[in-house]
């Protein structure tokens, strides 16, 4: 099949360094972002529930908010790396939650729900990032 | 703990890990296959398709990670160990 026919149409722009090392940071941006919106979001739920639940439930909540920022940078790198120099995402990130859980069971100072709460308040930041992102564009256009 | 609670468990543990991870393992896959045919075809789009990618990946995972957490909390801190 003849390549660049009329029923596939391909894209033969010569892509400038600039243009690729743009788009690279862009994606260093957004990972920048959600990190510090996490951040901040943990510490918010740490404060409140050391003002609400008191020391051992806020420094369960903290570890967890640890363990999460750690599990999303493994898979901001996993993700960063695919296509490059690997075909397919890691798993090496699903260790964060394994170990949380094994430290929580076993050492009697950390709660269990409060640390996987802490774990899982990348999802708000999440979703966060995403709604500024999109408040943003639709105020730029 | 008696046997059959620990019996049940550890299938309980088993089947949450594998009948969990097949609905993410398998959209991921996809997410993955579409990303890196659209860095290929787009490549100035790059950072763009992996930051969808990676909230897209962030909250599919995390049905992985529930599953893990029910199979760790059975086998590690059972709720039924009497």
């Amino acid at each position: 099949m003849e390549v660049g026919s009329a029923t596939e149409p391909t894209l033969n722009l010569p892509l400038s360094e600039e243009v690729l090392k743009d788009s690279s940071e862009e994606y260093v941006q957004l990972q920048q972002r959600i990190f510090l919106t996490t951040v901040v979001v943990c510490l918010f739920g740490a404060a409140l529930s050391a003002v609400f639940y008191g020391f051992t439930t806020s420094m369960s909540l903290l570890i967890g908010g640890i363990s999460g920022l750690l599990y999303l940078r493994l898979l901001a790198r996993s993700i960063g790396k695919l296509g490059k120099s690997t075909k397919s995402v890691g798993k090496v990130q699903l260790i964060v939650p394994v170990l949380l859980v094994l430290a929580v069971s076993k050492l009697p100072q950390l709660e269990f729900f409060p640390a996987m709460l802490g774990f899982l308040l990348y999802k708000p930041s999440l979703i966060i990032q995403e709604f500024l992102v999109s408040k943003t564009q639709v105020i730029s256009e | 703990m008696d046997s059959i609670t620990t019996a049940a468990s550890v299938v309980a543990a088993g089947l949450a890990v594998g009948l969990g991870a097949i609905g993410p393992g398998i959209g991921q896959g996809s997410a993955a296959q579409g990303a890196v045919e659209g860095i290929a075809r787009q490549p100035e789009a790059e950072g763009k398709i992996r930051g969808t990618l990676l909230l897209s990946f962030a909250f599919m995972e995390s049905l992985t990670i529930y599953g893990l957490v029910v199979a760790l909390v059975l086998l590690f801190a059972n709720p039924f160990a009497g």
